[in-house]
């Protein structure tokens, strides 16, 4: 063997292993031009329960009766949906309504069509050996949070709403790792898991969760989740997003019918899915995807989002929106708005 | 020049002997993994330790069984992210070492900087990549290629540098061009340092494929761990870490076996 052939072998095995390796995975390129209408959705999380009404109105077909190829696609991070909206990256993305206001606040053009779930999911969850029934029993505990600086503020809030002295009350960051500081017994309490989720989750686990919805305990309600869109697209795109919300609207109702039409669908795409928390969670949400009484799809009541701009404001998470005016519009909704 | 070693050989272990020099290698590997098992297996067991948190290795076994498609089908989308992505690192490290070797202003420059690179935190760069090459498996290769770029290029450099003076004297006096002496010299004498980079960049690329997909994918092992987490399965959790360490072993022995094609001189106990 030649000192070339030393050299080239190992570099031609490795290349041709890479090589076979790619051509047998070779994913389909979606920079190819389509004929259909690609429209890109960016989720809030990796697909879950929330997302069944999307699903739903995919696998019924309800999106290509508009002239939309929805692609799905999931965040690299927490923040990227409403930046990649605002980039122009996304067609649309799901993100919640603190987040909207608070890029509002700091005059990031993007705006709020509709509301995906329009109650709080965010909780205070704890064992019961901990024995937290009320806000009050949080006197002398230990709450861990994921750190984000308006969940932190929930917490004051229900504190104060309890009468507990918040210096009473130790606060820990636990970042992603709300459940299981919870079950390592870290934490008497977490602040920030969904009671549709985390919550369903330790209660179909056996362990008998005590669960207090913010929203009960004094903090003003809102859109956990909210379709956001490029506010400077608007005008251009509104027949699109009006047409996926149309789409939406028919989908969750596909759901409410039958949930294992967005189930189905949901852990088809996503294998790696619990079936059985999934189907739970879809059940206790759905309430939720589907609109209020005497209200379209989607609808989102703007006095609650001033409500909540103004306890933003009280505790200084947002500084130059007085009202929620920009920051959110019902005119794309099902029979809604100048353009029906 | 040192001296010259080449009729020194190892006694060949008498025929019979054999299975016991196998035992003798690879016992206390697996005397030391058979430890870490019980201990896993009596902490898992303990009354203090919640069994969604840590599963007990038989748990794990269950999960190998029941979710063995599933593994297999996301090990294989990891795994081609792995070796696409250290093909790419090993061309583009010895590249840019070669370049840098043969132009040293180019090194002069680019040296601190890729020091420097390796401070940045991997979630930083997560979102640039999903900007800069869309949600394929593109930001997954590029995060693999990074990671095991830095450990080639360096083992690389110093391999160049390492090259027996006399002997580039020698080669130069014979009129070897530039790129010859390249060819002939210094690439052959820097193989043996660049295996020892390729050995760390075969392992930590496991690691690099995980941090693409847990910023956004659609499959692999990255993201069955990280939802896994998520859903508190965790005997399915720790199965897809067992896997992926095994990728980590199998790479690091496929480089060992290239190195053995590759440098037979370094076996055989001479110089080039």
């Amino acid at each position: 063997m030649t000192r070339l052939a030393r050299i080239a072998l190992p570099t031609l095995v490795l290349t041709a292993l890479a090589l076979g390796v790619g051509a047998c995975g070779e994913k389909k390129d979606d920079l190819a031009p389509e004929s259909a209408e690609k429209f890109v959705l960016m989720l809030d999380f990796f697909p879950n329960a929330d997302h069944a009404g999307i699903y739903a109105a995919q696998a019924k077909g309800y999106f290509e009766d508009v002239g939309l190829d929805v692609e799905i696609r999931q965040p690299p991070d927490p923040a990227a949906p409403i930046k990649q909206v605002a980039a122009g990256q996304v067609d649309l993305a799901i993100s919640y309504e603190p987040e909207v206001l608070q890029a509002r606040d700091r005059d990031v053009r993007i705006v709020s069509i509709g509301a995906l779930v329009r109650e709080p999911l965010t909780s205070i969850q704890s064992l019961p050996s901990a024995d937290i029934k009320t806000p009050a029993d949080l006197a002398g505990k230990t709450v861990g949070t994921a750190g984000i600086p308006y969940q932190s503020a929930y917490l004051q809030t229900v504190l104060d709403k309890a009468r507990v002295n918040p210096d009473k009350v130790k606060e820990r960051n636990v970042g992603f790792n709300l459940a299981s500081s919870l079950l390592a017994k870290k934490v008497d309490a977490t602040l920030g898991g969904f009671w549709n989720y985390e919550g369903v989750q330790l209660q179909q686990e056996g362990r008998d969760p005590q669960i207090i919805k913010i929203q009960d305990a004094g903090v003003p309600t809102y859109n956990e989740l909210v379709f956001v869109a490029n506010a400077d697209a608007l005008d251009r795109e509104g027949g699109r997003l009006r047409a996926f919300l149309g789409a939406m609207s028919r989908g969750t109702l596909a759901l409410e019918r039958n949930p294992d039409t967005g189930i189905d669908a949901l852990l088809k795409a996503n294998k790696d899915l619990d079936p059985k928390l999934q189907r739970e969670s879809v059940k206790v949400t759905l309430p939720l995807l589907l609109p209020a009484k005497g209200r379209p799809y989607g609808y989102q009541d703007p006095r609650e989002w001033d409500a909540f701009v103004s306890w933003m404001r009280e505790n200084r998470l947002v500084k130059t929106i007085t009202t929620a005016e920009s920051a959110l519009t019902n005119d794309l909704l099902p029979g809604e708005g100048p353009g029906k | 020049m040192r001296p010259y070693r080449a009729n020194i050989k190892r006694r060949p272990a008498p025929r019979g002997d054999f299975s016991m020099t196998i035992l003798k290698r690879y016992l206390p590997a697996a005397a030391l993994l058979a430890l870490a098992l019980v201990a896993w297996w009596w902490i898992a067991s303990l009354e203090a330790v919640d069994d969604l948190l840590v599963a007990s290795p038989g748990e794990v076994l269950g999960a190998f069984g029941d979710d063995h498609e599933l593994l297999l089908e996301q090990s294989w989308v990891t795994l081609q992210e792995v070796l696409l992505g250290l093909a790419i690192a090993v061309v583009a490290g010895v590249g840019a070492a070669v370049a840098m070797h043969l132009v040293s202003p180019l090194r002069d420059a680019a040296y601190p900087l890729l020091v420097a690179s390796q401070a940045i935190p991997i979630f930083v760069l997560a979102p640039l990549f999903v900007l800069a090459f869309g949600f394929g498996i593109g930001p997954k290769l590029a995060m693999v290629a990074l990671i095991c770029f830095f450990p080639v290029t360096v083992a690389m450099l110093s391999g160049l540098d390492s090259v027996d003076r006399e002997l580039l004297r020698l080669t130069r006096s014979l009129g070897a061009s530039r790129l010859r002496v390249l060819r002939l010299v210094e690439l052959p004498a820097s193989l043996p340092q660049l295996f020892s980079g390729l050995r760390i960049a075969a392992t930590v690329s496991v690691i690099g494929a995980v941090f693409g997909e847990v910023a956004g994918a659609d499959a692999g092992l990255g993201r069955l761990i990280f939802l896994g987490n998520n859903q508190l399965q965790t005997p399915r959790v720790y199965a897809g870490v067992v896997i992926l360490t095994v990728m980590a072993v199998g790479l690091f022995a496929l480089v060992a076996l290239l190195e053995r094609l590759a440098v037979p001189w370094k076996r055989q106990g001479g110089t080039i």
